[in-house]
């Protein structure tokens, strides 16, 4: 064999070496983790209770979708979606003013600084710490649920809305006041036209995700689908939380099907 | 101001300079704010919204806010150690739902699999388990594996699995067909072809998805002990339960910093892998 | 031994990409096939390992009925032909031996495979075949760091490390200038020669056909209209080929 094909051999670079220390580092990961994660055994209990829900799931009760008494599944999920409407909507016009405190092309560099880190502070607060927190203003219901969302959305959507202003294109802007506008004008046939649909999208976008949340805020007694899974959890009926879940997935598809294709609309075409 | 309700409503056409007529399209906003307006009203009934008890009662909000601040600092020893086991949930669980998402990101890509009705049903089944937010999730595991982190990190696991598969798949069919034909054509199988031509071009993005998620869990997991799912969450439960907010704000203050840390740390490693 | 009988290929839609195409191509002959684009020339090419399937006719390589193929067989059958690409299809982000050592996992258990656990032998295979192109020294390096040329070379080895019977080339140099064109030509031949390896490639530019192919294959709207040496093509040949005269996109250039 030629001299140069067995030194090249020989220089090989020895690459098996960083691999197996990544292997390592990640099975240590895992080994240090698992103390603190004790595995309590599948008990055959838990078997039944896995298969019952997928059973629920899949052979939901049609006969609870036609109730349409006031505790019933329909009720619930519509008012599942109301609570997400009016939080989506209440947050996004209480963003409005954050969103433009914290953007750069708006207020002075250390202003925007002040709002995006009052922005964060809003974020940290996991949904359900607000929940808890208003039903001590508010008492449980869905009512807590519309603020409770609202006051969390506010977060995600000013940061959504900041990012959208100041992507804006201030070339029209400048160009409407080369033509002589007022600032009402340049605000009404510069920037609103241009935001608007961005904001519309991030609006839906937030919808989408408070319909989960809604469902999800149920668990601490705001109202919506949630509290009725939960009691039919505890009481092991896992039929009708089979059914309920079924309902809110069908509810969730509907939802992100329609938003997703509005979104699509406004990004490209209307 | 009629007038101009008028002409919102019934535009009319405008005349111009060479003769032709042009009728203006009814802008859509006649026809959705009202709609808007009537969801409101309907929204408002449904959920007993009380503009008077916001009123009444709102101050409450602020009360507990002011009593959260300043938060109990002598409390932070007690949060470690639930804090950890939050952020070892989160890792397990991430680690375990990418690593099964490999593989059914490949059986879920269009440029991988050619049945159309096996992938189109594949697609179907799995969007409807992803609409299931990760705390129903937990509730499940709950039932099934008992109180615990264990449940938690179950929940991780499998909420991690069903977003990394439609992240990875849509990644898949971004990628450089021409590698794998051509390790296809030299006789080798479509799992062969994929490991060596495909996997290398997104190794890179699939460890930022793997960061990414695994900032997400890290958030979510603090609420899962709501559901008795273990870490931090059934703490914060607890406090707010007994209405000790200074302690409460102590543990979002270090669930604050913690975040802050990881994504820091995240977006270092991934800024070093682009 | 290629063998075509009577190939027929259509593609939905009623095109037909290749009507009745006999012919014979024996072990070791270097054959360059021409003719306009979308003539069949890439489907002729692709028939033959069965990365597009025939409608009617048969296909006989070494004995082995073409058509019939499937599975672990195909496979198998696949492992004996190599094939370069106009784009050079090689993994950029991973190494120059890297890429090459991935001919052999067609071969290798799928758990060693996903390792990567290559042997010496295959590592050495994987050098002498880079040696045999010329671009041993370029081994350890990055495949987006190569210019072309160099690419393609990359993408012949990897061929090579098959230990191919047959390499099939669809439009190898198009992508490439004419200097460098000739380089891996050169590097074709060579491999013709030394090990005996039949070459049917697919040329766009007949000038480069011409002067590296021993046997020359006319494609015009799926029919051969012509084959035989390519020194004995004419003028005349060319213009019943294309229908036309030359543009000058067809000719390299030759330097």
């Amino acid at each position: 064999m030629k001299e140069s094909i067995l030194l090249a051999y020989k220089k090989r670079p020895r690459a098996w070496i960083l691999n197996l220390a990544i292997f390592i580092f990640i099975v240590v990961i895992f080994g240090a983790s698992t103390p603190y994660i004790p595995y309590k055994g599948i008990q055959e209990k838990s078997i039944n209770i896995a298969y019952s829900i997928i059973y629920g799931i899949t052979q939901p009760d049609f006969s609870y979708f036609f109730d349409f008494s006031k505790g019933a599944l329909p009720y619930l999920l519509l008012e599942t979606i109301a609570i997400a409407f009016l939080g989506t909507l209440i947050g996004a016009v209480f963003a409005l003013p954050f969103a433009f405190l914290s953007a750069r092309n708006v207020v002075p560099k250390w202003m925007a600084h002040v709002g995006t880190f009052f922005i964060a502070v809003i974020r940290t607060f996991p949904a359900f710490v607000y929940g808890l927190m208003f039903i001590r203003v508010t008492g449980p219901g869905p009512f807590t649920g519309v603020l409770t969302l609202a006051v969390s959305g506010i977060g995600m959507t000013a940061k959504l809305f900041t990012e959208s202003i100041e992507d804006l294109d201030m070339g029209i802007i400048e160009g409407l006041d080369a033509s002589g506008c007022t600032t009402i004008q340049k605000i009404r046939y510069g920037i609103i036209p241009q935001l608007m649909s961005n904001f519309l999208s991030t609006t839906i976008y937030r919808f989408e995700i408070n319909v989960k949340n809604a469902s999800i805020l149920g668990l601490v007694g705001a109202g919506g689908i949630g509290y009725p899974i939960l009691a039919a959890m505890g009481a092991y009926r896992w039929k009708d939380a089979g059914t309920l879940l079924f309902g809110l997935i069908v509810v969730i598809l509907v939802i992100d099907y329609f938003s997703g294709r509005l979104r699509k609309k406004l990004a490209t075409g209307q | 101001m009629v007038a101009w309700f008028k002409e919102v409503i019934f535009p009319s056409p405008l005349e111009l300079a060479n003769g032709k007529i042009v009728k203006p399209k009814r802008s859509p906003m006649v026809y959705v704010l009202p709609i808007i307006f009537v969801l409101i009203l309907i929204s408002m009934e449904i959920t007993g919204f009380d503009f008077m008890v916001l009123v009444n009662r709102g101050y409450q909000f602020f009360v507990i806010i002011g009593r959260m601040i300043p938060p109990d600092l002598g409390f932070i020893p007690k949060v470690i150690q639930p804090m950890i086991e939050t952020i070892m949930m989160s890792i397990v669980g991430t680690l375990v739902g990418a690593f099964f998402a490999l593989p059914l990101a490949f059986l879920s890509s269009d440029n991988i699999i050619k049945n159309k009705v096996f992938l189109w049903v594949n697609r179907f089944v799995f969007s409807i388990f992803r609409t299931l937010p990760i705390l129903i999730i937990a509730l499940l595991a709950k039932y099934v594996f008992g109180l615990g982190s264990f449940a938690g990190t179950v929940a991780i696991a499998l909420f991690t699995w069903l977003i990394m598969t439609k992240m990875l798949y849509e990644l898949i069919e971004t990628v450089d067909m021409g590698p794998f034909e051509a390790v296809e054509s030299s006789g080798a199988g479509r799992l062969k072809a994929f490991w060596v031509s495909i996997l290398p071009q997104i190794l890179g993005q699939f460890i930022s998805f793997i960061l990414y998620n695994f900032e997400m869990n890290v958030r979510s997991a603090s609420i899962l002990g709501y559901v008795g799912a273990g870490g931090i969450g059934l703490l914060l439960n607890e406090k707010l339960g007994w209405r000790q907010y200074d302690k409460v704000s102590t543990i979002l203050l270090t669930l604050l910093v913690t975040v802050y840390l990881i994504e820091t740390l995240s977006r270092a490693i991934r800024k070093k892998l682009s | 031994m290629i063998e075509f009988k009577n190939v027929v290929k259509t593609y939905p839609g009623n095109v037909k990409a290749l009507q009745g195409v006999s012919c014979q191509i024996q072990q070791g002959e270097f054959v360059a096939i021409i003719g306009l684009s979308g003539a069949g020339k890439s489907t002729f090419i692709r028939c033959i390992n069965q990365m597009h399937t025939i409608t009617s006719g048969e296909i006989i390589v070494n004995d082995e009925n073409v058509t019939a193929l499937k599975g672990n067989d195909l496979r198998h059958f696949r492992r004996k032909i190599g094939m370069v690409f106009q784009s050079f299809n090689l993994v950029k982000r991973t190494t120059v031996i890297k890429n090459v050592l991935t001919a052999r996992v067609a071969d290798m258990s799928l758990w060693k495979s996903l390792l990567g656990l290559y042997t010496k032998e295959d590592k050495i295979l994987a050098l002498t075949a880079l040696d045999n192109v010329g671009i041993l020294d370029k081994a350890y390096l990055r495949a987006d760091t190569l210019s072309g040329g160099q690419a393609q070379r990359v993408a012949l080895a990897r061929c090579l490390a098959q230990k191919p019977d047959i390499i099939l080339a669809d439009e190898p140099v198009a992508s490439l200038d004419p200097l460098t064109s000739q380089q891996v030509m050169e590097d074709f031949v060579k491999i013709n020669k030394e090990f005996n390896i039949t070459v049917v490639a697919n040329m766009h530019h007949v000038d480069i056909a011409q002067k590296y192919a021993q046997r020359i294959i006319g494609i015009k709207a799926g029919k051969i209209v012509f084959d035989g040496p390519s020194q004995s093509l004419t003028n005349d040949d060319l213009t019943n080929i294309y229908g036309r005269s030359l543009q000058h996109d067809e000719i390299k250039g030759l330097e």
